[in-house]
């Protein structure tokens, strides 16, 4: 069906957005065992940071920047100073945690900016490319080029790094790499950097993409989850595969009949069926 | 055949149980004659969310499981209690009855696949299930009259859910609904001190313990599953009762997480745990409105208490509150 | 009795148990050998917890490997851990009264045999104590008395009296030694305090490497000399 394109295409900037956003989940867990809750939020107010420089007149890599930057302090501050404290709870307690976080993040952004909804509008969006009958603005084909490169980079760093063997190390076996000499701290705290500076980005391009607004940004990352449940929360290729899948899945939900309405359940119901199928994925410890 | 220190400890328990029903129905019948009609209203929604909060807890405090999908299934037991009273007319017991157990059956349903994975992969699951009900209902709204399955009727013919006539009056139904309270917390209560409760501790030591006394684990957290559902809908069909209708886009994914925060910081290991959840859910936002303070300080407040909870004091607000009184009363013993 | 044929128990490649052949008729057996011999396996293949990969157990009779876990505890068999298990929120009596929950039992009795079981143990004093509030010695006594509700057949202790003092050890001994006659179970005790399998065990099996080193009774096994050199270093 010709007219199956556009939507793939579309479905697949926002799918580009599920991917980088599973990414940035997985990788925070599987160094150091938590899952990131907070993750939508830190984008929400990120992104909102965004929304107040580009009103002040900033240029738009500054603006970025500052989103980001937030993010990573955001989730470092959470990294370094909270998340010790539940150090030697069980794996489900500390990622609750994060739960916390999200509230207060999302409390204070809500508080601070209101709750109206607003465009995040950049001034990339003004050119666009014609592609397949398609109007891709600048900001979606920059955006999946940095999600391409960010992801790419994280790929290498894990793979090639010194930092990055530390980080799958810790991954199997925190008390142990600890003994052999890891440094937990140095590692716990690359990973919330990136898992932060991920949030950012990811933040930036769904407040483009779908609205400026907290709660919808902060549980837009449910999608994400999906993706990262398909990788099993520990192979990236595979969750990457998954967000990208689960975009455009979710893009041409539009033409089946009826469900319409219910397109935006589409994530869940894949993540769903990925559960049941995969039922014997990890016995309960 | 029992020593005298488990006879005594039993006769405790049981004083203990009688003293929490009581309390909970002196609370409904003191509480109209103090409160303005504003605040009954508000305190009816906060001992049916109570409800809600005392299956989140059961999961949690029984059995270490994370649940982030009961405001769904609260909905779902309010879906089936408007449906049933708009479509079918049944008295307002059975429609509560009804929502309560089809809620159940869904949890059941819904937490068998996710049970046999770790702990955080069911939090993720029913996170999922919460937002695709969001998605589900919003399309679909409330039962509010209407023919047809969905039951949907348009503009000024929407109907209000008929309350009990017995509790027709908004103090009457205070009182009501505070009576299904003390009737749900005895029910859980009663499966804690029994075999079921036993069962539970058991898992809560270690599967390999659990199962090496011959318990079957699966069973046993199904039906805790169940339970909360079934804790979950009968709330949703009373907040049905009290406002008579819902609203399909008050059921976000984002108030099974809230209803999750709140019942830990309210105390998971207590009744009085719940009921200080379902005060923070609706009492504690009321009153900071009252004052003039924002809404959204108070999701500020509640994350940072959920963090404080989980850090320091993992029985939560009632656990450290018991515990202190406990001290109090130890030390006024000679 | 449990007669053991052609018992071999694996994980992927490592073979921990090798054609193991051994029948224990003995009321109370002992069960010994180094770090590592395949004790602690053996007692989770016959609790259930790991499968066989070839051969055949008998318990008084009946074929064991066919049913599951929890049709083994039904069927009479008990386990002790070598970490203790009691459940800190229940009480001592709750915590034994758990265990009856899950096997046959007739209802009037469940008071009578948990005292029973209590009463064994030296527990009846502290029975609506909270598991949290006991000392480790009242937690092995616990994890005795567990075992011995609902008509057990065949109790295995895993180092049941590890970390204890010379008192509570003879005390402890003295209430498993006593279990067959009083309960009509038999025992298969794993530890490394020798002197305790000497005392109570009339017979024992010794296993090292997952190989069977010697069986017969206690007092000839222990002086055999490959046993001495392999695991008492004489």
């Amino acid at each position: 069906m010709p007219d199956l394109l556009p939507f793939l295409i579309s479905g697949l900037g926002v799918g580009a957005v599920y991917a980088l956003s599973g990414v940035g989940l997985v990788v925070l867990y599987r160094s150091s065992g938590v899952l990131n809750f907070a993750f939508g939020a830190l984008g929400a107010v990120g992104a909102y940071v965004a929304w107040s420089a580009l009103d002040q007149g900033w240029p738009l890599v500054l603006a970025a920047l500052a989103a980001v930057a937030t993010s990573v302090a955001i989730a470092l501050a959470y990294g370094r100073l909270l998340a010790p404290r539940l150090a030697e709870r069980d794996p489900t307690v500390r990622s609750i945690g994060t739960l916390g976080l999200a509230l207060i993040v999302l409390g204070f952004t809500e508080w601070f900016w209101g709750e109206q909804p607003r465009r995040l509008v950049l001034p990339t969006d003004a050119g666009a490319i014609e592609f397949a009958d398609v109007r891709l603005t600048h900001t979606r084909v920059l955006g999946l080029a940095i999600a391409v490169a960010m992801m790419a980079a994280v790929g290498a760093l894990l793979a090639r790094t010194r930092i990055g063997l530390a980080m799958r190390a810790l991954a199997d076996q925190r008390g142990l790499s600890a003994i052999l000499g890891i440094r937990v701290l140095q590692v716990d705290t690359v990973a919330w950097v990136i898992s932060g500076a991920f949030a950012g980005v990811c933040g930036l391009l769904l407040a483009n993409i779908v609205r400026l607004q907290a709660t919808v940004l902060t549980f837009l990352v449910i999608p994400a989850f999906a993706a990262a449940i398909i990788g099993r929360l520990s192979s990236l290729p595979v969750t990457v595969a998954a967000g990208l899948v689960i975009g455009m899945l979710e893009a041409i939900a539009v033409l089946v009949p009826g469900f319409a309405p219910f397109r935006a359940a589409t994530p869940f119901l894949i993540a769903l069926l990925a559960i049941v199928l995969w039922r014997d994925v990890s016995r309960k410890a | 055949m029992t020593p005298d220190s488990v006879r005594r400890e039993r006769r405790a328990a049981r004083f203990a149980l009688l003293r929490m029903v009581v309390i909970v129905l002196a609370v409904g019948a003191l509480v109209p004659w103090l409160a303005n009609a504003y605040w009954i209203k508000t305190l009816t929604s906060s001992l049916a969310l109570a409800i809600a909060a005392a299956g989140v807890a059961l999961l949690y405090g029984q059995l270490g499981l994370v649940s982030l999908c009961q405001y769904a299934l609260l909905g779902v037991g309010g879906w089936v209690a408007l449906r049933a009273g708009h479509g079918l007319h049944w008295p307002f017991e059975a429609c509560v009855l009804a929502g309560g157990l089809v809620a159940g059956v869904v949890g059941m349903l819904a937490g068998l696949p996710a049970l046999r994975l770790k702990g955080l992969y069911l939090a993720l699951v029913t996170l999922m299930l919460a937002g695709g009900f969001q998605v589900l209902i919003s399309a679909s709204g409330f039962p509010d009259g209407g023919a047809g399955f969905l039951g949907r009727i348009s503009g000024s013919e929407r109907l209000m859910l008929p309350r009990p006539a017995i509790a027709q009056g908004d103090g009457a139904y205070f009182a009501y609904v505070a009576a299904w309270l003390a009737a749900m917390l005895a029910l859980l209560e009663l499966h804690r001190r029994t075999r079921a409760g036993r069962s539970w501790a058991l898992i809560r030591r270690g599967e390999a313990v659990a199962e090496g006394a011959g318990v079957n684990v699966l069973l046993y957290q199904t039906w805790a599953f169940g339970l909360a559902g079934v804790c979950a809908g009968v709330a949703g069909a009373l907040l049905a009762g009290a406002v008579g209708q819902l609203d399909g886009r008050a059921f976000a994914a984002g108030e099974s997480v809230m209803l999750f925060a709140l019942t830990l910081i309210g105390g998971a290991y207590h009744w009085v745990g719940a009921v200080i959840a379902g005060l923070l859910l609706r009492a504690v936002p009321s009153l900071l409105v009252d004052l003039g303070v924002n809404g959204y300080l108070a999701m500020v407040l509640f994350g940072a208490a959920l963090l404080h909870a989980l850090i320091t004091a993992p029985r939560g607000l009632a656990g450290q509150w018991l515990a202190a009184l406990r001290r109090r009363a130890a030390k006024g013993r000679p | 009795m449990i007669e053991i044929r052609g018992l071999t128990v694996a994980f992927g490649a490592v073979s921990v148990i090798h054609a193991l052949d051994a029948v224990l008729d003995a009321p109370v057996c002992g069960l010994i050998g180094p770090n590592g011999a395949g004790k602690t396996t053996l007692v989770n293949l016959l609790s259930g917890f790991v499968p066989a990969r070839a051969g055949d157990v008998r318990v008084n009779g009946t074929a064991l490997l066919g049913m599951n876990a929890a049709h083994r505890v039904r069927f009479g068999l008990r386990r002790s851990f070598q970490t203790e298990q009691v459940v800190e929120d229940l009480s001592v009596w709750d915590n034994v009264q758990a265990m009856l929950d899950h096997v046959p039992h007739a209802l009037d009795q469940v008071d009578a045999q948990v005292y029973r079981a209590l009463e064994h143990a030296g527990l009846l004093d502290c029975a609506a104590v909270p598991g949290a509030e006991l000392d480790l010695y009242r937690r092995r006594m616990v994890e005795v008395a567990k075992a011995l509700v609902g008509v057990p057949r065949l109790i295995l202790f895993d180092e049941p009296g590890a970390g204890l003092d010379e008192r509570e050890s003879r005390l402890l001994r003295d209430a498993i030694a006593a279990i067959p006659e009083c309960f009509g179970a038999q025992v298969l005790l794993i530890d490394h305090d020798v002197d305790l399998i000497a005392a109570i065990c009339t017979q024992t099996l010794v296993l090292d490497f997952g190989h069977r080193l010697a069986l017969g009774a206690t007092r000839a096994v222990l002086e055999d000399p490959a046993v001495r050199q392999a695991y008492l270093g004489a």
